[in-house]
């Protein structure tokens, strides 16, 4: 598998040297890179400087990590963190491919269904997303081993409840394995889990933080709720040290910021397409007409 | 309690069919009942039924002792008429059934002569000499009928196919004249199937049964093969497919798949096959092994002919495919969902995960999007919470979800959706929508149901879903 990839990728290059002798142009001599290798070192930076130097240039882009929510109800800031880390990897690595979120039964009845409309309003959309629903977790594991096999996916979640006995240190070995093999990133989302040995590369607790305030051109309007805001404790990583990071997503801008930083970028440009929100104490409005979305490029063909 | 069903030995005796259990009993002390289990009976007339489909796929059940089947065209796979019809004739025999055979041009002298026991083969041309001979009670007429015209002194078909029809028709009723005329072959009565008909099939017939898995995968790649030229030809690729597995002791095992998208490859075919029978592995007895296998393809869609190009695009298009159908094959349809939109105001029906269909996953037109934010994870029951409010109207303050208790910091909303009375009624009430972040910094949305001074019962709290 991974030598039938690496071929594809040399094969890729090959086909940009002879792209560029036909067009007349003078090429290098040497195989350009492939495209995915932008993402340095085979790492996807959340464009969070001090959060993406504590894990050596950012998420590992192949290869199992794991987000840990401690509590159920942690279960939507968890599930929140995966899909936006599985679509940067989307957007940036291979835009054509859907991500697939494994969900076994169990999880699903107790933390909610995916919501196409929530999808939407967190800046996914629901066409880029393909869910699985399998009822065992052995039956999670074999799809989330058939999905590595494939070359249809662009990211993998699998979501599992608690520490079943049957995904222990031996299958997630596997599963990390397969999933470098396949040049593919792999999420377990873990609810309401215990910390435990395994083989990610990478273990995060995900916890919910109180979000900022709702930005209304250069101003912040109180006792409003504002973009999802994400507490990140780095559990297991290769620098020693555990830390913990707030990061808030900006589902406009489809990108990460340092809890607080968003204000920076988010004055000025507005976002036409999201209306304010109604205050607690005040009539509902209705809709603008006419919205204009503010997908990026990758977003707006996918849908 | 009365007889419904008699074997010979006890025919010989002299008993009958709805005499009574205790003056049988009395004719023949040592007489074996066994109560009479239509069910069962059914159940086996639809197995034997499913055996015959060996012959033709064209099989119809006929009340509760009969199977019409339609051999047009099938006949030379066997050597001829003759040869089938001894064929089945002797397989039925030896699976120790008493049948009575009859073939000819019409489905209605064919249930005639066997009726009659005239078991033979009718060569085309003698239709009317042979139903001349025939009694009426064979025509399948109703016993009214029959009474009428045995008082008329019509007993035999030959009697009333001179006569003039005009007054048979006013005497008896226009069921005598359709049932001479279907059997005549005047009238078409098609063979209603019991089962869909196949729109292509490929059969392979084994000198030595087959057991194994790994050597049924390979017939059923062999199959497809044979089929893909027929789909090629077509421009059609196939989205149901049936492997028919017929075992020598008269056992029918169907294997069924569907494809996420029309298919025609053999090797795609086979690896579905793989799965499912994977899946059904413990179910799966091949006893002393098939003797025939075939592959049917029940429903067909269109296949746009992809040209290859170097760039090999709509490669990984096909992967996802063969994905979704490996999956499916082997945990069941519907294990794999995509999320899509609807025109609907009402959160759980503006949002649905429908089993996937590659034309779903481009159908939610962006005009759909709502702009109003919502929750990541949408429970598929909303749940009841306990909360508290600082005024009626107004949001939660705290409130009790599965045990535990939240504080509530922030709140947006209400955001209110009125019920779809062209669904739920018009006395359905609407909900108050709010996002809420509790001290924790987690965000639900509540909705509280029902208005303050209107109904019988107080507004009450619903958990609906949880954001990101």
């Amino acid at each position: 598998m991974a030598n039938a990839a690496l071929a594809k990728a040399n094969l890729h290059a090959l086909r940009q040297v002879v792209a560029a002798i036909e067009e007349g142009r003078q090429h290098t001599g040497k195989l350009d890179e492939q495209p995915a290798a932008h993402a340095a070192a085979g790492r996807l930076a959340l464009g969070i400087e001090a959060f993406d130097g504590r894990l050596e240039g950012g998420l590992p882009i192949t290869g199992l990590c794991e987000l840990r929510a401690a509590l159920t109800m942690d279960a939507g800031a968890a599930t929140g963190f995966a899909l936006a880390l599985s679509s940067l990897v989307q957007e940036r690595l291979r835009p054509e491919r859907p991500i697939l979120w494994i969900s076994e039964r169990e999880a699903g009845r107790e933390a909610g269904l995916a919501h196409a409309a929530g999808l939407v309003s967190f800046g996914i959309s629901p066409s880029s997303l393909i869910t699985a629903h399998p009822r065992r977790i052995e039956e999670a594991l074999w799809v989330a081993e058939s999905a590595l096999q494939t070359e249809a996916f662009s990211a993998v979640v699998l979501e599992v409840r608690g520490n079943p006995a049957k995904f222990g240190l031996t299958e997630s070995r596997r599963l990390h394995l397969k999933a470098r093999e396949a040049r593919l990133p792999l999420l377990l989302l873990r609810q309401a889990g215990e910390e435990e040995a395994s083989s990610a590369q990478l273990r995060f607790c995900v916890e919910a933080a109180p979000a900022g305030l709702r930005r209304i051109g250069r101003y912040s309007a109180p006792g409003t709720i504002g973009h999802p805001a994400f507490r990140i404790t780095v559990e297991k990583s290769r620098n020693p040290a555990p830390f913990a990071f707030v990061m808030e997503w900006n589902a406009d801008d489809r990108q990460f910021y340092a809890a607080g930083q968003d204000a920076i970028h988010a004055s000025g440009a507005a976002h036409p397409h999201r209306s304010p929100a109604a205050p607690a104490d005040g009539p509902d409005r209705a809709d603008p007409m006419g919205r204009v979305l503010a997908f990026n490029g990758a977003f707006s063909r996918a849908s | 309690m009365r007889i419904s069903a008699l074997d010979e030995l006890a025919e010989r005796v002299g008993l009958r069919v709805g005499q009574g259990i205790a003056e049988a009993r009395a004719c023949l002390p040592e007489l074996d009942v066994i109560e009479a289990e239509p069910a069962a009976d059914a159940k086996l007339l639809a197995s034997l039924a499913d055996w015959c489909g060996r012959y033709t796929p064209l099989v119809a059940l006929h009340g509760d002792n009969a199977l019409f089947l339609d051999v047009t065209g099938c006949c030379h796979l066997f050597g001829g008429e003759r040869a089938l019809f001894d064929d089945l004739a002797a397989r039925l025999f030896h699976m120790g059934f008493e049948a009575r055979l009859a073939l000819s041009a019409t489905p209605g002298l064919s249930y005639a002569m066997a009726l009659a026991s005239r078991q033979q083969v009718l060569p085309t041309g003698e239709e009317a000499t042979m139903l001349r001979g025939l009694p009426l009670s064979a025509l399948r007429l109703e016993a009214a009928t029959l009474d009428g015209l045995a008082q008329a002194g019509l007993k035999r078909a030959g009697d009333i196919m001179d006569l003039p029809r005009a007054p048979l028709a006013r005497r008896f009723g226009p069921d005598v004249l359709t049932r001479l005329d279907q059997a005549l072959g005047r009238e078409g009565e098609p063979v209603s199937p019991r089962l869909p008909v196949a729109a292509l099939s490929a059969e392979r017939q084994l000198a030595e049964p087959v057991t194994g898995e790994d050597d049924i995968l390979a017939l059923a790649t062999h199959l497809g093969g044979n089929l893909e030229e027929t789909l090629t030809q077509r421009g059609l690729g196939g989205l149901n497919f049936v492997l028919t597995l017929y075992r020598v002791d008269g056992k029918v095992v169907s294997i069924t798949i569907r494809a996420p998208a029309p298919m025609k490859a053999a090797a795609r075919i086979a690896a579905l096959f793989r799965e499912r029978l994977a899946a059904i592995h413990d179910d799966f007895d091949a006893g002393y092994g098939f003797e025939t296998v075939r592959l049917s393809v029940l429903a067909t869609g269109p296949l746009d002919p992809v040209q290859p190009d170097f760039a090999s695009a709509g490669r990984s298009d096909l992967s996802l495919d063969d994905f979704v159908g490996k999956v499916e094959a082997r945990l069941g349809s519907g294990v794999v969902r995509v999320p899509v939109l609807n025109e609907s105001h009402i959160p759980e029906r503006a949002s649905a995960l429908a089993p996937f269909n590659r034309d779903l996953m481009d159908a939610s037109p962006v005009s759909n999007w709502p702009a109003r934010l919502r929750p990541m994870r949408l429970f598929a029951h909303p749940e009841p919470v306990e909360a508290i409010a600082e005024v009626p109207e107004g949001p939660p303050i705290t409130f009790r979800w599965r045990r535990t208790f939240h504080r509530v910091s922030r709140a947006e909303g209400p955001e209110r959706i009125e019920a779809e009375w062209w669904i739920d009624g018009e006395a359905a009430s609407p909900r108050d929508y709010f996002r809420i972040e509790d001290q924790g910094g987690r965000r639900f949305w509540l909705y509280r149901q029902g208005l303050y001074g209107v109904g019988a019962l107080p507004p009450r709290w619903f958990m609906h879903g949880v954001f990101a």
